[in-house]
Formats: C-alpha cells, structure tokens, sequence
C-alpha cells in the first residue's frame, strides 16, 4: 500500500473534509449513547466499502478513488469520512423526525446532497468516473442506502432508548 | 453451478440465523457484521486485486457467487457462532464455523469462482480463525462501550 501517488488538490481536499466532518461530530451536542453512535458511524463506513469495492471494483469497476486504482493511505482516510456523515444523517433525521412525511423529503434531499457531493468530488478528483458511469446514477444508491439506514434506524428506536 | 450453490448458502445461512433464538442484541449483531464486513471486503482487496495471490472469475454471474461469500455469507457465518458460542462449547462451535468457511473456500475453487494462484486453504484457515477473535472482541468492545444495560432481543 502507498501513501499517496501525488500530494495535490485531492489529498488536500480529504484532509480538510475529514477535520471539518470529524469537528462537527464531536462539537454537535451529544444526543445518541455511545453504542449508537458508534453503530451508525460504522454502519456508514461499512456500506461505503460495500458499494466501492462491489461497483467500483472488480469486474464491474465503475471508478477509482484518488490518484490510483492501487489502495492508498488516502483511501482509507476517504472511507473514514462515510462515518461522520452516516452519524450526522441519522443526527438531523431524528431532530426533524417528528414533521409530517419526514421519511420521503428528507431522504430525497440528502440523496440529491450526495450527488451534489460525490460530483464536487469528481471535480476535487478524489472519484474518478469510468465506463460511463456518472455521478446521477449514485442517487438509486443513495435513496435503496438512506432508506435501509432510516428503516433500521426507526426499527432500533423502537426496541432501544437510543437517547443519551 | 456456482451462483445456484453461493445463493443457496446465502439464502440458508441467512434465513437459519433469522430464525435462531439470539443471545446477541440486534444493534451487537449488526455492529460485529458490519466489523466483520469491512475486514473482509479490505482483506479480500489486498489479496485478489493488490497481492494478486488469488485469480477472480471474469464472468459475471459466477463473480456474484463471490460477491455473495464476500458480503453476506462469511459475516452472517460469523455473527452466527458468535450466537450459538454462548450456548455451546466455544470450541466446538468455532470448529464447526471454519470447517464450513473452509468448505466454502473449497468450493469457490471447485467451482471456478476463485484461482489459488499463490494460496491455499492453510493461509484461508489461518485467516478465518482470526476473524473469529476480531468478531468476538468487537462484541466486547460494542458492550463495553454501551451507556446503558444490554437488551436482548
């Protein structure tokens, strides 16, 4: 494994996402015991992998993270920032959770959110695309993931005090 | 062959340990599944794709067969004698779990889904057994960093 295949705009880019998305999760008031917390920010990293290493690898190898389809230090680091982002979706899902339809427009916003993002990292060159895959293809797998988070998250809050 | 036999241990795999009573609460299964998931996933990585020690199927529906022991039936494998090891003879249930995964990484080869190029079934052995300390200490870790008491399910 290399560190990096060239320090530039991408490996600048994670490094600052990381320090703001990891600031938010510990500045945010705490709300969730530790146990859920740590579940849904592995929950995030997990499915990160998940998707990467099913459609972004192998045969079907839709695209590259970062400079190099070889693992590097900075892929892991791109990885660690899909647990900040699961907590903070499940974090702003429960404050708004009690509006009417929340499960429909919240889920449609934060998918249209990661499209946003994943083409800003198509800029950032942190994802690069191939065979023909574009970033609007990823909103079916942000709104199947967002969905399962939510469900699981609803099935959870129903068999466990989730507060701290 | 190998998409029909992957699926049907998916499917059994899964469906026995939704159905088995579970001394794990459900937010211990899933942790130690998803722990178990991302090891798997980064391990099989290095050693296919970086190390080029095992050769992949190119075809499509038998490269779903390893998707499928990737991503499903190694961690429900695991999380399910992580269930039953409180129940039984730690020993024996481990035992029981690697025959099973090794039989699974025998087939995969059998059935053309994987080339051991540079591996063999003692490196697998060595692999899975390790997989087991790691689900049983995420476990420990999960419930150590829990706030409150566990609730089983």
């Amino acid at each position: 494994m290399t560190l990096w295949a060239g320090f530039d705009t991408n490996e600048i880019c994670l490094l600052i996402m990381l320090l703001l998305a990891y600031g938010a999760l510990f500045l945010l008031p705490k709300k969730f015991t530790r146990d859920i917390t740590l579940l849904f920010s592995v929950w995030g990293v997990s499915f990160g992998f998940l998707f990467d290493f099913t459609i972004g690898g192998g045969i079907i190898n839709f695209y590259i993270i970062n400079d190099s389809p070889d693992y590097e230090l900075f892929d892991i680091l791109y990885y660690l920032l899909f647990a900040p982002s699961s907590y903070i979706f499940i974090y702003f899902y429960e404050v708004f959770r009690s509006y009417k339809n929340v499960f429909l427009w919240y889920i449609a916003i934060f998918s249209l959110v990661g499209v946003g993002v994943q083409t800003a990292f198509t800029w950032l060159e942190i994802i690069n695309f191939k065979n023909g895959y574009q970033p609007l293809f990823s909103f079916a797998v942000f709104l199947t993931i967002q969905s399962i988070t939510i469900l699981y998250f609803e099935f959870i809050y129903s068999k466990f005090n989730v507060y701290k | 062959m190998a998409f029909a036999s992957f699926f049907f241990a998916a499917w059994f795999i899964t469906t026995a340990f939704l159905m088995m009573p579970k001394k794990l609460s459900i937010i211990e299964n899933t942790f130690v599944f998803m722990v178990i998931l991302i090891i798997n996933i980064n391990w099989g990585w290095i050693v296919y794709e970086s190390m080029e020690r095992i050769e992949l199927t190119e075809e499509g529906m038998i490269y779903t067969a390893f998707l499928l022991l990737r991503s499903v039936i190694i961690p429900v494998i695991l999380i399910t004698q992580l269930n039953l090891v409180h129940k039984s003879n730690m020993i024996f249930v481990v035992l029981v779990s690697l025959i099973i995964l090794l039989f699974l990484s025998s087939l995969s080869a059998i059935l053309n889904i994987a080339d051991y190029v540079k591996w063999n079934l003692g490196f697998d052995a060595i692999y899975y057994l390790l997989l087991h300390v790691i689900a049983y200490y995420s476990l420990l870790l999960i419930r150590k960093i829990a706030d409150r008491e566990v609730t089983y399910t």
